[in-house]
């Protein structure tokens, strides 16, 4: 039984939304005459634009579904995935690295590595790239169709395929382009959507000093530290007196450098949007940008998961079946009976705190509202990871190895058609994932180990112009293989060797999973970086003169004499990163 | 500012907002009172609040673009004159 119904008013709230979305795609449908208008949007976007559509791509269901259910498990902690785990990065990326991306025009991110080292390196990377955008886009489709079923007792086929049909709709007449609009809109429409849940949220629970009371009072019943849920680094010192499990320096080097800067800085799916910027000066600003809403989102996706923690009696509980805590259910096992943990504790079906949130505070109108941002979260999602396919698929897969010097219409006509194979790829994932349950997490681990020693590759190949392909080959593929070896041979404390790690032998034990994941992505960046250099030393380099523009000392500095102060990127980065430092003593 | 890509991205999300915030207000101002649909949001009536504030800022976008788009045409009239704030000429 649906936890929710909606009304007529809901209905039309969502249907004004998607008739603008389309017709963003439609009124775009004349641009796309070239393969850069469709794959770059001809690199003519301002940076507000690309800057919030650089937010929003990553915005997808992880983010939002995800931080909430982080929020009621971890407690404001959380936001140290974006104080620590994203803006640093960011600025960086937009800083140091955004010149060799778009000052080089290669049209992706794999064909800067083609520029930069070889074939091969480019091959690599744009293979589980463009695997890993149809793999997630599945997987959010999937979590989108089961989500709507249970809260509104929508037809799970009939959710994935209209969603499906409506990304493939205006990525397909607008390109690039309409995606980016999209996103921009659905960056409104969340803030919109979530300003309001977090408002009515706060104001249930009696503000912010009751808001902390309470969950002062829940660590405790929970005999955890008291400011667990309550302070972002009190109690850091020591895995056991904080939420999420991991030291200080842990944190510091496995989320705030290796996976942040990984994720941000070598992922064509947001650097995307920042290659469609109007200029160079607007490509390094589209992150910059993008950091500022990015600093204060915790607020909004974070916040209302540690509300639900304690808001409210069993309203959460009796709708869904079993007992749960504030408004967050019990997670339900495959005979319908709630799961209950090695300690005896109910395990809480944590995904569900933000669409509780939602369902219960928000009226007729304004739930329409909600659930349309929620909903467009979603597919703005799938509709980033599709256009990023495309484009992958296009320039580096096909146009190097398939089909060479063909037109640009015919690399035009192959970006559509790989929409259309991305799009149904995706939806096959997203069945894959509700059959194979185990598969999908198998290949989310295997995406994990292919990603986490990126950073080295890219960092040596844009800073040290004596890194050589076969050195950052071999790197990349050394530092997939340190990380299944680190995986295999620890374990979080309480998992069960498998899937979880430990398949080789118990050599390392970790307080938390998040823990071990931090120290996995640590050690494939170190394998990476130290394989890369021994084998850079032992092959030759190129010359320097192929290297002009793809290395940080064969490169001039970007121009920026027409610039004020005021106006250099330099200067809006530390303000970005000032900010954060505020925001980290605030709730230290 | 609408570049090469030619739409005012300005104009729909105005648009939408405007459109929004006047059924969500509207709905809000009719149900103004009514005890059950607004016990959920703690007896505020969340419709009519945040339809205003919708609104108001979609009229804003829409009032940002349309100075915009006027801007642009007497920048492309007086192509001639120097453009005083040089955003436009911008490196590449």
């Amino acid at each position: 039984m649906p936890v929710t119904q909606l009304r007529t008013l809901d209905y039309v709230v969502m249907a004004i939304y998607f008739a603008v979305v389309l017709g963003i795609g439609w009124a775009l449908r004349r641009k796309m005459r070239t393969s850069t208008d469709f794959f770059l949007s001809g690199r003519s976007l301002p940076p507000w634009v690309t800057g919030l559509a650089f937010l929003s791509a990553n915005l997808g269901a992880q983010e939002v579904i995800g931080m909430g259910a982080s929020g009621a498990k971890y407690g404001i902690a959380t936001a140290h995935f974006y104080w620590v785990g994203a803006i640093p990065a960011m600025v960086f990326v937009g800083l140091f690295m955004m010149p060799f991306y778009y000052g080089s025009r290669a049209r992706s991110v794999p064909e800067y590595l083609k520029l930069r080292f070889d074939e091969k390196t480019r091959t690599y990377n744009a293979i589980s790239f463009a695997a890993m955008t149809v793999f997630s886009s599945g997987v959010s489709m999937y979590a989108m169709g089961k989500l709507l079923n249970l809260l509104l007792g929508w037809d799970f086929d009939t959710s994935v395929l209209v969603s499906a049909g409506i990304v493939l709709a205006y990525v397909l007449l607008g390109g690039l382009t309409s995606a980016i609009y999209n996103e921009v809109l659905q960056f409104f429409m969340i803030v919109f959507g979530f300003a309001p849940l977090v408002f009515l949220g706060l104001r249930a629970t009696g503000g912010w000093e009751m808001l902390q009371h309470r969950l002062t009072q829940a660590a405790i019943n929970a005999q955890i530290t008291p400011t667990s849920y309550t302070h972002v680094w009190k109690g850091m010192g020591d895995p056991a007196t904080n939420s999420i499990g991991v030291e200080a320096f842990g944190l510091l080097m496995g989320l705030g450098f290796v996976l942040s800067f990984g994720y941000w800085c070598t992922d064509f799916l947001v650097v995307q949007r920042a290659m469609a910027a109007d200029s160079m000066t607007a490509a390094r600003r589209t992150p910059l940008i993008a950091a500022v809403p990015k600093m204060f989102f915790p607020f909004l996706v974070i916040l209302p998961g540690m509300i639900a923690l304690v808001l409210g009696g069993g309203e959460g509980a009796t709708a869904v079946g079993g007992i749960g805590q504030g408004l967050i259910p019990a997670k339900l096992g495959a005979n319908g009976a709630a799961l209950i943990d090695a300690t005896g504790r109910t395990v809480l079906d944590y995904d569900l705190a933000t669409p509780m949130m939602l369902v219960t505070l928000f009226p007729t109108g304004m739930l329409g509202l909600g659930l349309t941002a929620l909903i467009a979260s979603f597919m703005s999602g799938m509709a980033g990871n599709v256009t990023a396919f495309n484009t992958v698929w296009t320039y580096d897969i096909y146009q190097s190895h398939i089909r060479k010097g063909a037109s640009d219409e015919h690399y035009l006509w192959m970006g559509r058609v790989a929409t259309v194979g991305g799009i149904l790829l995706s939806v096959a994932a997203a069945y894959a994932a509700g059959a194979f349950n185990n598969i999908m997490e198998f290949l989310q681990l295997v995406f994990a180990f292919v990603n986490a020693p990126l950073f080295a590759t890219f960092a040596l190949g844009m800073f040290w112009k004596r890194s050589t392909g076969h050195g950052a080959f071999t790197g990349l593929v050394a530092g997939t293989l340190g990380a299944v070896v680190h995986h295999g041979i620890s374990l979080a404390r309480g998992a069960i060797p498998g899937i979880k790690g430990g398949y080789f032998a118990t050599m390392l034990t970790y307080p938390s999973e998040l823990a071990q994941t931090f120290w996995t992505a640590t050690a494939a960046f170190t394998t990476c970086l130290v394989v890369t250099i021994v084998v850079s030393m032992i092959t030759r380099p190129r010359p320097d003169e192929e290297l002009k523009g793809l290395v940080y000392s064969l490169t001039p500095r970007p121009t920026e004499g027409h610039l004020t102060w005021v106006q250099k990127p330099a200067t809006f980065a530390i303000a970005v990163l000032a900010m954060t430092a505020v925001l980290n003593v605030i709730f230290f | 500012m609408s570049g090469a890509a030619g739409m005012d991205l300005r104009y729909p999300i105005g648009g939408l907002f405007t459109v929004l915030g006047v059924i969500l207000a509207g709905y809000g101002f009719a149900t103004r009172g009514d005890v059950q649909l607004y016990a959920p949001s703690g007896n505020l009536n969340i419709n009519l609040l945040w339809g205003v504030v919708m609104l108001v800022f979609g009229l804003l976008f829409l009032a940002l673009a349309a100075v915009a788009g006027r801007r642009e045409a007497s920048d492309a009239a007086g192509a001639g004159r120097e453009d005083r704030g040089g955003a436009r000429g911008r490196d590449h």
